[in-house]
């Protein structure tokens, strides 16, 4: 098991949080979007934007598309809004937290 | 794998999930694959870039799923999670001769030392007994006094006892523990020595 797997995994939510405030976006777009940044495997999103719907971080709704079925789009909530800035939060402070103490080290 | 395999693999893994939910799931999958194959992918392009169907299942299951495996991700197919626990090595039997012996000679040990154990509980037994005994021993002359004249040498002397029944009860406590304890060690030396991973 390679921890870099968990570090991604704890990052994907946050991820997504960021990617849809930026604006609505549906499951596809999401998921070359997250693609772009981190490598990942695509399918992880699905479960992970029902739970997200299921907390109630996110609404969904339909929006037909030509040539393909309706894409599904999912939108920030409110309390989605408050949960990504505690996210963002904690991983900064974790982040600045970790580095300081790697930098410390003799290792690098 | 295709479209097709994917969603069966999928479906069976998903057993579990109450079943609008994972209808729904499966669409956002199908979904997927709609959308990526207008963007010119093909099936099995998607699949890879899906993740292992088993994995996706246990993510969906999240809480659900009992296993504390880490959940998987992070596609890359050469990679494989690690089962969560790696099997204990092999143990090293001995083999069926030194097998016979070490019975033989543990028959032997036992023949004297199982005697030997059930005298230490009749040891400690006795000693409660006698801490009983002492300690009840007002009660018994004056049980006496009714058939019998009792001297006041008597009364102290059951005073005295009634002291050292007190001392005799604490220590048996204490005899009652070792003895205990040293069968249970008796017993496992036996239970280990006899399978061998002593």
């Amino acid at each position: 098991m390679d921890i870099s797997i968990q570090f991604k995994k704890g990052a994907l939510e946050l991820c997504v949080l960021v990617l849809i405030h930026e604006r609505d976006r549906y499951g596809y777009e999401l998921a070359q979007s997250v693609s772009e940044h981190i490598e990942v495997a695509e399918g992880a999103l699905y479960p992970l934007l029902r739970r997200l719907v299921n907390e109630g971080y996110c609404t969904t709704y339909l929006q037909e598309s030509t040539g393909g079925p309706p894409r599904k789009y999912y939108k920030l909530t409110e309390s989605g809004k408050a949960h990504m800035k505690k996210l963002i939060t904690e991983w900064k402070q974790f982040v600045y937290s970790v580095s300081r103490l790697i930098e410390r080290g003799p290792i690098l | 794998m295709n479209k097709n395999e994917f969603l069966t693999l999928l479906n069976t893994q998903l057993s579990q999930l109450p079943p609008e939910e994972k209808l729904e799931l499966l669409e956002d999958y199908e979904a997927h694959f709609a959308f990526g194959k207008q963007n010119g992918k093909t099936e099995e392009e998607i699949v890879h870039e899906l993740g292992d169907p088993h994995e996706l299942a246990k993510e969906a299951l999240g809480e659900r799923f009992t296993s504390r495996e880490p959940v998987y991700w992070y596609h890359d197919p050469s990679r494989r999670p690690e089962a969560s626990a790696p099997p204990a090595p092999a143990r090293r039997r001995r083999g069926a001769t030194a097998q016979t012996f070490v019975i033989i000679g543990m028959f032997f040990i036992n023949l004297v030392l199982a005697p030997l154990m059930l005298a230490f509980w009749t040891f400690a037994a006795a000693i409660t007994i006698g801490a009983v005994a002492c300690i009840a021993s007002p009660v018994l002359l004056t049980m006496d006094m009714l058939y019998n004249e009792v001297s006041t040498a008597k009364w102290f002397a059951s005073v005295f006892m009634v002291g050292i029944g007190i001392l005799l009860a604490l220590a048996s406590k204490g005899l009652f523990r070792a003895v205990l304890i040293s069968t249970q060690k008796y017993f496992s030396w036996n239970h280990q020595t006899a399978k061998g991973d002593a």
